[in-house]
């Protein structure tokens, strides 16, 4: 293996999502243009899941986002796109080398990594997160050139430091999973991968049968809410209020757990196809997004005073379910639009 | 990792928290999706500072236990990583059973090195280190 220093030219751009960002930008390079909401919609980033038996950071668990690699492996399926996923390696020298001749080929990669001992993240943001994604685009010695779409700019790490991330371990771990795009046909359908998009996530948020998943598990949520200061005491409900909070705006989300970036899907496809239905429903979605945002920041004000509740558990449990409400109008309009 | 949680410096005051800025979208009353490149706001702020002062309460916590003799220093570096048995037990690979009966110090006493490595791997510490706290 030569020591030359390879950098492709890859143009690292942010955005509000680790993975949408990486596909829109990997479509890029490949010269597609794609926004990083469009990527979003046909990949099916819209999500959401409550897992209260699960404890994340000794608070219940819930995603706003679905299970990584989910957006970029649909949206390459829809869109007819030759990739390949590696799923995991068995031994780490193997996984580094099939980086690096990716690499000499002039191919970015992109790599599944933890976020607990990612030297560039900030500090106050390293959790045991295991579902993270970035792209790899240059190598000089064993400094690794790293595009984290989540952050402003380009980042380098050391390969012992890309190694251990690379390999966390704990819940959902990596294992080495990387993905890169092979060959990209001339001529895509975009129109008929929207419309597959459009019907998988509305599949996913009303249609699951199962009563955590979706719009049910957030009308679950809203009535475990109101029990947690009588169950737990105020302490415990407003951490795990904060929970609840950090997850939906902090962390790379573009705020309000991506209601905002599957908006601007809506309304791009409005623009695209020239359909006022789309347009209508996409105003619905910046709506709800709006009233997220207001439920943030309505219970932020718990948090701060976390023994004396300013505002009623009660309140903040109607107002979820007052958003659970208006998504699902959402999704049943976008399921019977015809383009 | 550095631990960012310090009496002295919690995150409010933490240098590095204005120099990370977030790609941000948000809805306008027009009907236009617009990005900003910004810092986080004043919500974000109080929910991640609750979560900070919680870690480093458990922390110490678990550090004046240890020095009681009532647990082993795995108690306190587990927290210290931010972590809950479950999740240490697939880090390190030690079933989560053992790992229970290692939290006590008489069961800790006994462990041979190649379990104390595993742990000292999954802390991201020397085995010298684990045996002791600082």
């Amino acid at each position: 293996m030569s020591d030359k220093p390879i950098l492709i030219n890859y143009t690292h751009r942010q955005a509000g999502h680790c993975e949408s960002g990486a596909t829109s930008n990997l479509f890029n390079f490949y010269g597609v243009k794609m926004s990083e909401p469009m990527a979003f919609g046909i990949g099916t980033g819209i999500y959401f899941s409550y897992l209260p038996f699960l404890k994340l950071m000794f608070a219940p668990m819930m995603s706003f986002r679905n299970l990584p690699n989910t957006v970029f492996r649909r949206s390459m399926k829809y869109l007819g796109v030759d990739a390949t996923v590696i799923k995991k390696f068995s031994s780490v020298k193997e996984s580094m080398d099939v980086l690096d001749r990716n690499l000499e080929k002039g191919i970015p990669t992109g790599v599944q990594v933890g976020v607990f001992n990612l030297t560039f993240f900030p500090p106050e943001y390293r959790q045991h997160y295991n579902m993270h994604n970035m792209v790899v685009y240059g190598k000089e010695g064993n400094i690794y050139h790293i595009s984290d779409t989540v952050m402003e700019n380009p980042q380098v790490l050391t390969y012992d430091d890309l190694v251990r991330v690379r390999w966390a371990k704990g819940a959902f771990a990596p294992k080495g999973k990387m993905y890169w795009i092979n060959n990209i046909p001339k001529e895509l359908d975009i129109k008929s991968a929207v419309s597959k998009g459009i019907q998988k996530s509305v599949y996913e948020m009303i249609k699951v049968p199962f009563w955590l998943v979706g719009v049910k598990g957030i009308r679950v949520m809203a009535r475990d809410i109101k029990k947690w200061p009588k169950k737990h005491g105020n302490d415990k409900a407003s951490f795990y209020l904060g929970q609840i909070l950090r997850m939906a705006e902090d962390f790379g989300t573009g705020g309000a757990g991506f209601r905002y970036i599957f908006g601007a899907f809506l309304k791009e496809c409005g623009e695209t196809y020239n359909n006022a239905e789309f347009m209508e429903s996409a105003d619905m979605m910046g709506k709800t997004a709006n009233k997220w945002r207001e439920f943030t920041y309505i219970g932020a004000r718990n948090c701060k005073n976390r023994s004396k509740p300013t505002e009623d558990y009660n309140m903040l449990g109607d107002m979820m379910l007052e958003i659970a409400g208006m998504e699902e109008q959402v999704y049943r309009k976008i399921e019977k639009i015809k383009f | 990792m550095e631990n960012p949680v310090d009496k002295n410096n919690p995150v409010y005051k933490n240098q590095d928290y204005g120099q990370y800025r977030e790609l941000l979208y948000s809805y306008d009353k027009d009907g236009n999706f617009n990005k900003t490149v910004g810092f986080h706001g004043e919500p974000d702020r109080v929910v991640l500072q609750q979560a900070w002062d919680l870690f480093a309460e458990r922390i110490e916590e678990a550090r004046q236990k240890v020095l009681a003799g009532k647990a082993s220093p795995i108690v306190y570096y587990m927290e210290k990583i931010l972590t809950d048995p479950m999740n240490l037990s697939m880090m390190s690979g030690v079933s989560l059973w053992k790992l229970k009966l290692h939290c006590r110090p008489a069961f800790f006493k006994r462990l041979n090195e190649k379990t104390l490595a595993k742990y000292a791997e999954a802390f991201n510490i020397s085995v010298d280190q684990l045996k002791k706290i600082e």
